[in-house]
């Protein structure tokens, strides 16, 4: 929230300062409590044989913070989890990145990470989809699949031997996404949840949160598991397709500046979340471009501290 | 599921009968002639709104007017052709065959096709080593091939990949480049799928298979592998065919030998005809030796063979000399044990089957393969034992053995070299080992708790080895039945059909946890799409069926007066489990041990064929105790109270032989006709002791003797006739001091009184009534059941125990509320080849962490080590206390599965971990060579070389999960313990490789 610029009147400021004094009240105490910076000792019971996860280091018989964060403790192990670092892959993570180089049989992809992550062209299923090896055509091909600065989303498959992070694309699902918007947001801000894939039916609308932080806001795409569809049907279909009606532009455009508005203010994202914060622009009338203005901004913060002061009290009341 | 048939043009009209009907007997062709055209079956499953006509899509790219991939040598069988037709159309085939008809050459055929249109192909067999075999016949074959075992990988960019299912199975979790390449998965062996520790592996790898690719599976023959191809079909939505055959390229003849006799009776001939009077005539040689013998076995468990009296041959030995003299050689005898399979072959200690130039070529066969070992294992007693049995042409082969030594004899009983190969089952799946007989020692086998006797399924798999092709016109096989064998089971066996191919599906966390970590796994779907629900879905029309034939039934009685009659059918139910209440309690081992002496009467219920009857009087007659003994139970340190006892019991008995020869013995009163027959009764059985004691002969074996005992017996109830026959009071003779004793007998009398005053007593018909109305309740109960197995498996199956191990994972903080997979989940995904949560908690907690490198190997090992061992030492203290962490971790585990309502059995969880070959392990890792190891425990080598490899695989996956949580230190660590262990014999290349 530190860059958050806004060109706020009196009342509003003191409206946004009021909400967001309360959202830091309403949160909970113990996180900042277990907070180190980089070099902390973290407190362990040295009888204890400690497992050191990430983040962590020995250090003259002392377990050292080598990053900032929150320590978390399961069992015996003790790791830091980051807060505002970059985004570091686990297997599994469904991840948005955008092409930037085409290698020998592979694809390198900005995916806000240390490094660049590595898609191979065997990783990717063929446009035909027939099972097969891949031949020289098929590489020397590769740009028909993606192009530099092509929008891609994939999951995290691992690392390699060595230390390359290696994507896949497991189904017909991940791959080129296009006609849509590509958000960058901090990567804390997106939890792994058990989808990141939303279909938003009543805005036509693909949701993609990616892990890394890399959000797309796209026209909804049949996935069509079946891809031996004839030839010239395909070429037919191509031309409705690249029409966007403008009502979903619309909604792509109101759904991205929904997230836009959240991350400036620091909040998770959460389908949940993006799709009341985009209903309440539209149910207030508020103009797609207004969506940015000083006084969204506030009302977004002040009615996301009423739905949290709300969930505590029902939380307190339900004990 | 819309069905096409289409029969291959070779069947005959009259052999048209659909796979699920074909017996095995009528198979074989008239004539052992080749040429006469064999039968084979063809069908095809379309999945649902499937259109057939739009099928002619070439996926493979072959088809029509292209040339064969690959052409044989030899002429091609019916089934072989018609199973390369539909890989050419470019779909999935089941072939359900004989292990020796040939299925190799399907197999060769889709690797030739994949290779010739650049596609990947992958073939996962059951068992490492038959995986290394495979792989070196493919190699020979096409030079595209590569292996990945748990062990090895050889060439893993090749086209052809050999593999494990297992590791298919997690190649596909793990989502390998090959998914996205791989256009034809064989399936050899797709049988084993009804196993019950691994089947489910297969059902994982089948319904996670890609999309595009197509299937192969070879199987042994089952009648309904059009169950298995529906279900192929459904999941994948794709033809799959069906080509079954029961045909055998060497037909077989099916001998008994009967122990103790001296000649083989033939009793299923060449052409499937049982032969009903050589059947007989053989049981006939055994009916001298079952009399005398009789009291004998009496709740002995089967010891194998004995090796028969002193100075007389025993019968291996004169069955083996008979082959080699008729030249029946080379001969597989396969029985049940690794113990039983050494104990025979060593009676062969005076044979000497080769000649002298044979024996050169082992001795130069056997060096050559044992060089790859050090000369301290070369020393090794298995070793050495080995040559000299070998040089006589006689050979071991069992899981036991060092995989080196098992190889060998693999390649010398292929070239001919051993005559005389005594093998455990194992032998009788992979590669085409044939032999020209095959011979059964035993029938009866373990299968993990009880002995039971040899499915008809399994003896065709084994039998399968007899017979080589081109070289025997028919095989032969051998069947050693003794007395403990009832005819019919025997019948059952060689005359019965294969086992169908049956779900053995099973939830494991690993499984649960690797599907919620990808975005669009999901268990359910898992489920949903498992062989099992199939199955389940399949049979609830049935099942529907049966209860409404049930209810018109139960409709159609009508009782008068049914509420009255209910009223007294009730207190006749009350009765009667007070009754039984007193006798277990005056029956119980505690109270009744001390007068179960020889000669005293007593009274025992006898079994009748009609229903249970309707009064208070009850089915008893006389009887005389000879002994008892206790029943022995795998747990041998129970109390003598606790046990449970057998009474052999003189009285008389109708004694029945069905048409089969299977001998019943039904207990009757005195009075009837009958044998005096001494049997052993459970204590259940007996109803109540007398006081009276009788002298009994010593030697009842005479038919007079027992004869005779029991009219003195008649003798002394006629004496009692008046007032019967004094029992012992349970509270003054038997001391039984028990409160609930008597609260039983007191209600026992107020039951009486109310039957005397009952008004439905007197009635006319009662007990027919009773009857009537006691059959009705019996339907009535059958409906509910099945009616309880429609609701489990309309419902989602293993829905709720899906449920109670979430409950698990969540409680654990394996996952979280939104199944999310956490820390704790991302290293149980890791590891497959050991109890998932029992070694992640161990792990959180730090154990491995604060052991040094060895003593956590050997703490290790009690994750892969599953044979008990009786009297194995205790391992030293310090690891002795980290077992018992592992112990209490164990317990906590399992008392939590219990908490979320999963049927678990806490001790028996606990004691699943053996610490038995700990400290071998931990000299292992410390440097000692194999022969020093090899003397701290009683194991065999090959059990505890495999177990050292397990061990690596789970420190492999361990390295993966400690690499997950970035704890470098215990990585490094878990590196060195594989450097540590992995050296010299254990890890010894495969000879194959």
């Amino acid at each position: 929230m530190r860059d958050l610029h806004l060109p706020l009147n009196q009342t509003q400021r003191v409206r946004l300062e009021a909400a967001l004094h309360e959202l830091q009240s309403l949160a909970p105490a113990a996180a900042s409590a277990a907070s180190v910076t980089v070099a902390d000792n973290i407190p362990v019971n040295q009888e204890d044989n400690i497992l050191k996860g990430h983040g962590t280091s020995d250090h003259d018989g002392e377990v050292v913070a080598t990053l900032c964060g929150v320590v978390e403790r399961v069992n015996k192990l003790v790791y830091v989890r980051t807060l505002r670092a970059r985004y570091k892959p686990e297997v599994g993570d469904i991840i948005v990145g955008r092409v930037i180089e085409i290698a020998p049989k592979r694809w390198r992809l900005e995916i806000n990470f240390s490094q660049d992550a590595v898609l191979m062209l065997s990783s990717m299923n063929l446009p035909d989809g027939i099972q097969r090896r891949r031949t020289a055509v098929d590489e020397l091909n590769m740009r028909s699949i993606f192009e530099e600065n092509d929008v891609v989303c994939a999951e995290v498959r691992g690392f390699q031997h060595d230390g390359s992070l290696h994507l896949q694309a497991r189904s017909q699902k991940y791959g080129k996404l296009q006609r849509g918007q590509l958000l960058t947001v901090p990567a804390y801000l997106v939890k792994r949840r058990k989808q990141h894939f939303h279909h938003l039916e009543q805005y036509d609308v693909d949701l993609i949160l990616g892990c890394n932080g890399f959000v797309w806001v796209g026209q909804h795409v049949l996935v069509r598991e079946n891809t031996e569809s004839k030839e010239d049907k395909q070429k037919l279909s191509d031309e409705v397709d690249t029409f966007t009606p403008i009502e979903t532009r619309k909604h792509i455009c109101r759904l991205a500046n929904a997230v836009r508005v959240l991350s400036a203010l620091g909040f998770t994202l959460t389908i949940e979340l993006i799709i009341q914060t985009a209903e309440a622009s539209l149910s207030s009338n508020v103009e797609i471009n207004d969506m940015l203005g000083a006084e969204f901004y506030v009302q977004t913060a002040e009615r996301e501290a009423r739905r949290r002061a709300d969930l505590l009290r029902k939380k307190n009341g339900a004990r | 599921m819309e069905t096409l048939k289409r029969k291959a043009p070779e069947v005959p009209a009259a052999r048209a009968n659909s796979p699920t009907k074909a017996p095995r007997d009528d198979d074989a062709p008239a004539a052992p002639a080749a040429s006469e055209p064999v039968a084979c079956v063809h069908d095809v499953s379309y999945p649902e709104g499937y259109d057939a006509s739009t099928s002619s899509r070439i996926v493979a790219g072959g088809g029509e007017g292209v040339a064969p991939a690959k052409t044989f040598p030899f002429k091609l069988d019916p089934f072989q052709s018609e199973a390369i037709r539909c890989l050419d159309n470019g779909e999935s085939v089941m072939v359900s065959a004989h292990t020796s008809a040939g299925k190799t050459v399907v197999a060769l055929y889709v690797i030739a096709m994949s290779l010739r249109n650049q596609q990947r192909v992958i073939y996962t067999s059951p068992i490492k080593a038959l995986s290394n075999q495979k792989y070196r016949e493919f190699k020979e074959e096409f030079s595209d091939v590569g292996l990945m075992t748990g062990d090895v990988t050889i060439e893993p960019n090749a086209s052809c990949l050999v593999m494990t299912t297992e590791i298919w199975r997690s190649m596909q979790y793990k989502g390998s480049e090959v998914m996205r390449e791989v256009a034809w998965v064989i399936f050899d062996e797709v049988h084993y799928m009804r196993d019950r520790e691994r089947g489910v592996v297969w059902e994982e790898s089948i319904v996670m298979a890609p999309k595009n690719s197509r299937f192969v599976f070879l199987s042994a023959t089952v009648p309904n592998a059009k169950e298995f191809a529906d279900w192929v079909a459904k999941v994948h939505k794709q033809p799959c065919h069906i080509v079954y055959t029961d045909y055998r390229p060497t037909p077989l003849q099916h001998y008994v030998f009967p122990s103790g006799g001296d000649g083989l009776y033939l009793v299923v001939d060449e052409n499937g005809k049982f032969r009903e009077d050589s059947f007989q005539k053989s049981l006939n040689v055994l009916a001298p030796a079952s009399g005398g013998d009789k009291k004998r076995e009496n709740g002995k468990r089967q010891k194998g063979i004995s090796a028969g009296k002193p100075g007389e041959e025993s019968d291996i030995f004169k069955m083996v000399k008979m082959i080699i003299q008729r030249q029946y050689d080379p001969v597989i005898l396969f029985s049940f044990s690794k113990r039983e399979c050494e104990f025979l072959a060593m009676q062969m200690a005076k044979m000497d089957l080769n000649e002298d130039d044979e024996k050169v070529n082992i001795e130069t066969i056997f060096w050559s393969a044992m060089d790859l070992l050090s000369d301290d294992d070369k020393k090794l007693p298995q070793v050495s034992n080995m040559l000299p049995l070998l040089k006589r042409g006689i050979g071991v082969h069992h899981s036991g053995l060092l995989p080196i030594l098992k190889e060998v004899i693999e390649i010398l009983f292929q070239e001919g070299l051993i005559k005389c190969l005594f093998a455990t089952e194992t032998f009788s799946i992979g590669l085409n080992m044939p032999a020209k007989t095959v011979v059964f020692t035993n029938v009866r086998k373990f299968d993990g708790d009880r002995f039971r006797w040899l499915s008809s399924g399994e003896y065709i798999q084994m039998s399968g080895r007899a017979g080589r092709r081109g070289i025997d016109d028919r095989g032969i096989c051998i069947l050693m039945v003794d007395d403990k064998m009832e005819p019919s089971t025997a019948k059952m066996m060689l005359k019965g059909g294969a086992d169908s191919l049956n779900s053995a599906f099973h939830l494991s966390y690993n499984m649960l946890l690797n599907q919620m970590r990808c975005e669009d796994g999901d268990p359910e779907k898992l489920l949903r799409h498992s062989f099992y629900q199939f199955q389940a879905d399949r049979a609830l029309p049935d099942l529907e069926k049966r209860v409404r034939e049930l209810e018109i039934e139960r409709n159609s009685m009508v009782i008068d007066e049914e509420e009255s009659l209910k009223d007294y059918y009730d207190l006749l139910e009350q009765y009667k489990t007070l009754k039984k209440d007193v006798r277990d309690i005056v029956l119980s081992p505690k109270y009744v041990l001390p007068f179960l002496q020889s000669g005293r009467l007593v009274r025992v219920q006898f079994s009748t064929d009609e229903q249970p009857t309707f009064s208070i009087d009850e089915n008893v007659t006389w009887g005389i105790i000879i002994n008892f003994e206790k029943v022995k139970t795998q747990a041998e340190d129970r109390k003598p109270e606790d046990c449970d006892y057998a009474v052999d019991i003189l009285t008389r008995c109708s004694v029945n032989k069905d048409i089969s020869g299977k001998k019943t013995m039904k207990i009757i009163p005195l009075k009837d006709r009958g044998e005096p027959v001494v049997i052993s009764l459970p204590l259940s059985q007996i109803d109540g002791l007398s006081s009276v004691r009788m002298y009994i002969p010593k030697d009842l074996l005479p038919v007079e003797a027992r004869e005779n005992t029991l009219r003195k017996v008649e003798e002394v109830i006629s004496r009692f006739a008046k007032d019967g026959i004094p029992l012992l009071d349970p509270e003054e003779d038997m001391e039984v001091k028990s409160s609930s004793y008597r609260k039983a007998t007191r209600r026992i009398e107020a039951l009486e009184s109310l039957f005397e005053k009952h008004d439905v007593r007197n009635s006319p018909h009662i007990q027919q009534r009773l009857k009537i109305f006691h059959a009705k309740k019996e339907i009535s109960a059958k409906i509910k059941s099945i009616k309880k197995t429609m609701r489990a498996s309309t419902a989602l199956a293993f829905k709720d125990e899906l449920k109670a191990r979430k409950r698990v994972l969540r409680r654990l903080g394996y996952i979280t509320s939104e199944d999310v997979v956490e820390v704790k989940g991302k290293v149980a995904c890791e590891i497959s080849s050991a109890d998932e949560l029992t070694l992640t908690e161990l792990m959180f907690s730090g154990a491995l962490k604060d052991a040094t490198v060895e003593q956590m190997v050997a703490l290790l090992s009690c994750f892969v080590w599953q044979e008990k061992l009786q009297d194995a030492p205790k391992p030293r203290d310090e690891l002795d206390l980290l077992f018992y962490q592992l112990q209490e971790t164990a317990r906590r585990v399992a008392n939590l599965q219990l908490e979320c309502k999963i049927q678990i059995d806490v001790e028996t969880f606990v004691n699943s971990f053996r610490p038995d070959v700990m400290e071998a392990v931990y000299s292992w890792a410390r440097g000692s060579k194999f022969h020093q190891i090899m003397e701290m425990t009683q194991v065999f080598e090959g059990s505890l070389i495999r177990a050292i490899r397990r061990l690596e695989e789970v420190l492999q996956q361990l390295i993966l999960a400690s690499k997950s949580i970035g704890e470098t230190e215990l990585e490094a660590k878990l590196e060195e313990a594989v450097s540590k262990i992995k050296r010299d014999i254990v890890f010894a290349a495969s000879l194959y490789l």
